[in-house]
Order: C-alpha cells, then structure tokens, then sequence
C-alpha cells in the first residue's frame, strides 16, 4: 500500500544519453554532470525548474557513467527534494525475473519505470532532458495543458527558418493543436521547434508506452515512436509556446556558447535572480582572492578561486588558480582547473581538474569572431598540458 | 573517547559595539561568506564532534536565522545532538554575567550527553584546529584542564581580558595571568579549554551556587594560585586571528588575503562550512578593476576596489571607488560614491555621488538597512 497522498504532476528526467558529441568532457560524466555556468551542472536548470513550479517529485534515469552524476544528486537537499514522500529519485536500469536489459530509448526508458511513476498516482507526467539550459515555469504549461483540454503537450520555440532544419518542428493549426511533427525537416513549414519538454496525461502515456514497448519494430523514442503513434491516432497533441531562453548544450560548441551567453547582456538568461533561483550543489568552498596583478573583464568567476592573471569575456569555476602573467580569453574553465604563469587559453573549454603549464597555449582567437564556426579547443577533465606544450593552434 | 563542543555565543558583545548592536557576537558577518560561528562550528565537525550546545544570551534571532536545523555542518542527523541553548528564564540567573553563569544554564544538555568530555569555545578566534589532537594532548597529560594557546596571538596583541599562559618543561603551566604580559615565551589563550565532563560539572554546581562566574578569573586563576588545579597547555601554531574590538575585526578581515592565513584557514581538507544561500557566480563588468579584494558569490562589479571584503549579493556600481573597506551581504554602492576605511553592514544603500571616509585605525561603520 502507498502511504501519502497522489502528486498531481511528477517529472521525468532523461539523464542516460551518453552525450557523445561532448568527446572528452563526457568521457567519464554523464552529460547533464557536466558543469556550466561557472558553479552549475546542466542538470540544475531542470530541477531547479521543477522546483521552481512546485514539482516535488522528480526521477532521473540514468545509465552511461552514473558515479559522478549520483554524487552529485545525492539526498536532493540542495534542490530542496529531500522530501518525505516524493523528492529526487535516480532510476538505474535493473534487472527484473524475466530479463533484464539496458534503457533502448527515451520512451523505453519511463516504459521501464512505470512502477514509479504509479506509486505517486498522477494524473500528469512532465517528460524532461538533461542536457537543455533554459528558466521555464512548468506550471504554465500544466494550466496550458488543461485549459487545452489536451492530452501531450510539447513545449516548442520559435527558430530562425534557416535553422528549423536542424530540430524538430511542429506544424499546428490556428488553436495550437499539432497535426503534423517533422524531425529534422528538409523544409521545414513552421519554425516551432520541440525543446524536448513534452507534458502527458499518465493514462494516455502509459497506454502508448506498453503499445510501443509490443512493437518489436519501434526504437522506443518519444520523437521517432511515441509522438508519431499519438498524432496517429488523432490524440490531441498541442504545442506550448515558451517566450525565453532555451540552448540545447549537446555539443561542444553550443555549451560554449550558451557560457558566453551568460556574459551577453542582450542574452535573456539571468542567473542572478532572486525569485527565480537555480540551486546547485554548494562545497565548502571561501569567497575569491583576486590579488594586486589581477585585471577581470567581462566575466563571471565563482567561489574559491585565486585570480593573480588576466581574464576577459570568460567564466571561470569554482576552485580554479589563474597565475600571474596568465591569460584567459574567452573561454569556459570548468572547477579546480589550475592555469600556471605565462600560460595562454583562447577560445577554449578545460575540463575539471586539469592543469595548463607554464607558458602552454590552448586554442587561438578565430578569424572571424562575430560567427564562431570554427571549433573550440577543448581539454577533457583532468588533463595535464605540461610547460610550453601549445594545443590547437 | 568522544567530545562534546559548547560554544559561548555572547561573550564579547560589549566590545565589538555598534557592530553587535542587533546581532551577537557568533552571528558577525566575517571573511566574505562566513559568521564567526562558522568557523568553530566547522571545527568542531571537521574533529568528529558530533553534540553541540551553543549558548545564546541575547539577540540571537539571526543566529538562529544562520543555524537552522545545522544541515550546512552535517548536524542535522540523527546521532548527532546539535542544541540552541537559549537563556532559562525561570533559573536562578536570568542573564549571564560570565561563562561560567552561561554554563549553569547548559546543566542539563551537560547532564544529558554521552562523551567524557567537553570543549569549550569562545565565537571570536578565527583559526583553523583539530580538537582530536588537542583532546590527545589533555588525556596524555593527565592535567584537569588544558588550555589551547597561541604564541602568535601573543605577539600581535593582547587586550584586557586575554589569559596568559607562561608553559613548563612538562607542558603544564607554571604561570598564569589575566591581561599582563608574563615576558617572552608567554602564549596567549584562545578562549578554547578541553575538560571532563563529570569535573566541569561539579565546577558549575560549586562555582555558580557562590556566586562565582567567570571559568578563567574565579576557578582557573584562583585555583591555580591554590596550586588545587594543574593546567595543561596545549600550543597551537597555526595562524590565529582574534576579533575582540572592532579594530581587530576590521584589520583580520583583510589578513584573510595572506596567502599562508588563507591556505590554512581555508584547508581544503577541513573546510570551512556556512549557510548556503544558492547565489550565482560573481560577474566583473568591464569597468571593473579590483585589486587585493576577497569577493564572494551573487556580486555584480562594476566599479574600483581596492583591498575589499565584499560580502555575497553586493553591487558596486560603475565609478565607485572603495578602499580598505568590508562591505556585507546585500548591500549596493552606487555610482561614483567613495568609500574608504569603512565597514559596510547587512543591506545599505550607498547612494550615487557619497562620499565615506573613515581613518584607517577608526573605520566608518554603516549600520544595516541604512541608506547614505
């Protein structure tokens, strides 16, 4: 017997993608462990939304390199989901009496918890992914949902048409409702793309889930089964139009991005926000030493750093040591990073724990700064780049 | 061979002034992030300490405020015993007159715990101490009580009321004083003392039913002129700062910048812990141009500083210049405004153009909430 009370809405975080796109830094995290924004993981924009429109209840599937992401997650205090009945829950896959498998797919993945979610009872289930940088009140799109009378709701956003190719688009009619979802559309006829939120009524869902797990053809994804069956079946699909900022972070290239973002004024993602915080997980770390030699530009450092270099356009984690004489320009230092004197880091992403020796140079400006095409140089987690070795140039 | 860990919240109220007019001593903002609870607090934890009783006297609602239930030291568990210990007004004494006084009125947590014995602590040394060696120390030297003392303290200043310890071949102090400097090689108390349970117990009930309140002045210093009482004197040699006026306050905010005081104060290994408050990363714009600044997280920089402590949640706005100031959790400069010599309470208002300058040995204090 269940003790406690239904919950009216429960979220399910998708967190087992290997996020091979991010080569190195996701060689031994999972990807929405990997940090962002100077004192953040991807992950603590999703949960901090949850909680931030009152969703207590949260499981998080993971599979590929869980360690780190499960330390991290911990008891759900930081996040406030330490909750009696409810909180944050990690969802391994495990073996069950018949078999036991890994999660195939995104759909394969809640299919397998369907026990979970049953134990809350709810009448709705928010369906997340673990690699997006976005503030979105979730509560919106439940009031969306039910004044819509619908039973999936996708959050969408509007693209510039040249890059609608690139998502997956939603084609409504007049009042929002979907007839039509194209992945990755040659030419797209709508610029609605699909941020990965979807919202279901949890019968309906798992109606659609046990369907789908019967049909040995299916590869058990929400965007290539489970939307197509829905829309199939004249289910009524609505798109929920979200106004802010959203960065899917699954490359290298945008996770830079959405880092420099954060430095844009013109960018509307604000971090320091007093009604909406994103919550992390705190180390015990002292505020920054910024000593007499220092010069910062432009940038966000976090706590526990010693900055006795120069830093410009960049965002420098917790714990990192910037020497004297060192140069950091544009670029995102991921937590604990040391960057000896005389060194030089362009343009480039290092990885957690790692060390630029003396005089070493990582990455260089592009010639074209206004549109960054060319790839960032990247250092993967603790990685050692020893005394005037010169990387990506 | 467990500890328990009584901090006194209150004891130098009085002389921190204007400071500590609406707060106590233990909840006094420090160091960028912490309260100068913090620090002993997170001692304690980083020794395996695990119940705590933390006397309060009075104005202690922000103290509470900070404490909560004690998760941010991982002593909200459930064999874990962390205790606010409020005044009990029905008592004999209503307000506390000394640490002694204040220790009658923790009787029965005393009573009520498990380990052999106690350490007691005072809110206004910042240092960075393992109790577990200290304990070793007191054990093996089979002394009644073991003081914790420092050489360096000695060295850099001593106010009235300081202990002064004068050590024997043995460990054992051979000479003892309250306020006076007994020539060299004398160290000076840090306001921490480790003795069994059962023996501060009976110190209490006997000292406190004649009157008596003050653990250094009526039982050490009288009992050891007795030669009834044998002290052990356990030397700490890492740095020590020690916030007993507002000058030492002020001037130990900016010795944190020290890179052998950060480094020890701050080890990694025993860290420092204080309430989290979920700011975001501290953003330089590029107006910005700071210079031997200690600045914590949720901070918008625009303007100069120079030789600042700046609290969390702080703006400084484009034009502003501040000089060998401490400036605390939210509050904001704005444009243009000069500020030098001064300490900056919880959430003022500097408003565009001010001007503040105070003297370098009497800084400027801003009270909270006020706006200039």
């Amino acid at each position: 017997m269940i003790r406690g009370k239904s919950k009216e809405c429960i979220a399910m975080l998708l967190a087992g993608g290997q996020g091979s796109r991010l080569k190195v830094l996701t060689e031994e995290t999972a990807k929405p462990a990997v940090p962002f924004g100077g004192k953040y993981r991807i992950i603590d924009f999703p949960l901090s939304n949850c909680v931030n429109s009152g969703i207590d209840t949260v499981g998080i599937m993971t599979q590929y390199q869980p360690l780190e992401l499960n330390d991290y997650i911990g008891t759900g205090s930081p996040w406030g989901l330490d909750r009696n009945f409810g909180g944050v829950h990690i969802l391994p896959p495990y073996a069950k009496s018949k078999k036991s498998e890994w999660y195939k797919g995104t759909a394969n993945a809640i299919y397998q918890n369907i026990n979970f979610v049953d134990r809350y009872d709810p009448e709705y289930v928010l369906v997340l992914s673990g690699d997006h940088i976005y503030k979105m009140d979730y509560e919106k799109m439940l009031r969306f949902h039910k004044e819509k009378g619908a039973e999936c709701t996708i959050a969408v956003l509007d693209v510039p048409i040249e890059e609608a190719s690139r998502f997956g688009i939603m084609n409504t009619n007049a009042d929002d409702s979907i007839y039509e979802f194209e992945e990755k559309p040659k030419q797209p006829k709508s610029t609605k793309a699909s941020m990965g939120v979807y919202l279901f009524d949890w019968k309906i869902l798992k109606e659609y889930l046990i369907a789908d797990e019967k049909d040995p053809d299916s590869s058990n994804d929400f965007g290539k089964n489970v939307i197509p069956a829905l829309l199939g079946d004249g289910r009524k699909l609505f798109a929920y139009q979200f106004d802010g900022y959203w960065k899917d972070v699954g490359t290298l290239q945008s996770l830079w991005e959405a880092n420099m973002d954060l430095l844009d004024p013109n960018v509307p993602i604000e971090l320091k926000d007093k009604n909406y915080k994103i919550y992390a997980r705190n180390y015990a770390e002292p505020p920054t030493l910024i000593s007499k030699t220092a010069q910062i530009s432009n940038s966000f450092v976090a706590e526990g750093c010693s900055i006795k270099g120069s830093v410009k356009n960049s965002v420098i984690s917790t714990g990192c040591k910037i020497a004297e004489d060192a140069i950091v320009i544009n670029s995102v230092i991921m937590p604990d990073v040391e960057i000896k004197s005389g060194a030089v880091v362009k343009y480039a992403i290092i990885g957690q724990e790692s060390i630029v020796g003396m005089n070493a140079k990582v990455g260089e400006i592009p010639e074209d700064v206004t549109s960054v095409k060319k790839d960032i140089c990247v250092i993967g987690k603790n990685t050692v780049i020893g005394a005037g070795e010169t990387v990506g140039q | 061979m467990k500890m328990t860990g009584i901090i006194f919240s209150n004891v130098y109220d009085t002389s921190l002034g204007d400071l500590t007019m609406k707060r106590t001593v233990a909840s006094l903002p420090f160091g960028g992030r912490y309260r100068l609870v913090d620090f002993v607090l997170s001692n304690m934890v980083n020794s395996n300490i695990s119940s705590i009783g933390l006397i309060t006297k009075y104005n202690y609602q922000s103290l509470m405020d900070h404490l909560g239930s004690g998760s941010e030291w991982d002593l909200s568990r459930k064999n874990a015993n962390f205790y606010i210990l409020p005044p009990f007004a029905s008592g004999a004494t209503n307000v506390y007159r000394g640490n002694l006084e204040a220790l009658s009125n923790a009787i029965q947590f005393l009573q009520s715990i498990k380990p052999d014995y106690v350490v007691l602590c005072d809110t206004t040394v910042i240092c960075n101490i393992n109790y577990e060696k200290a304990l070793e120390s007191h054990v093996k030297s089979g002394a009644d009580v073991t003081a914790i003392a420092s050489r360096d303290l000695c060295a850099y200043e001593t106010v009235d009321n300081d202990l002064i310890l004068k050590k024997g071949e043995d460990g054992k102090a051979v000479d003892l004083a309250i306020g006076q400097s007994l020539g060299e090689d004398s160290l000076a108390g840090m306001g921490m003392f480790i003795v069994e349970r059962k023996y501060l117990l009976s110190i209490i009930n006997n000292y406190v039913a004649r009157g008596r309140y003050s653990f250094e002045r009526d039982f050490l210093l009288t009992r050891f002129a007795d030669d009834s009482v044998s002290i052990n004197v356990y030397e700490f040699k890492g740095p020590v700062l020690r916030n007993h006026s507002i000058l030492s306050y002020f001037k130990n905010n900016f010795r944190i910048m020290d890179e052998r005081i950060r480094e020890d104060i701050f080890n990694p290994k025993s860290p420092i812990y204080t309430k989290v408050r979920d700011e975001a990363p501290t953003y330089y714009a590029e107006t910005s141009s700071v210079s031997d600044s200690v600045i914590a997280d949720g901070c918008k920089i625009c303007g100069k500083l120079e030789n600042a402590v700046v609290f969390r949640d702080v703006t400084v706005e484009e034009g502003a210049k501040i000089k060998n100031a401490i400036i605390m959790q939210g509050s904001s400069i704005g444009k243009g405004a000069k500020i030098e010599n001064a300490i900056i309470d919880k959430n003022v208002t500097i408003t565009a153009g001010a001007t503040l300058i105070g003297g370098s040995s009497s800084p400027i204090i801003v009270h909270k909430g006020d706006t200039i």
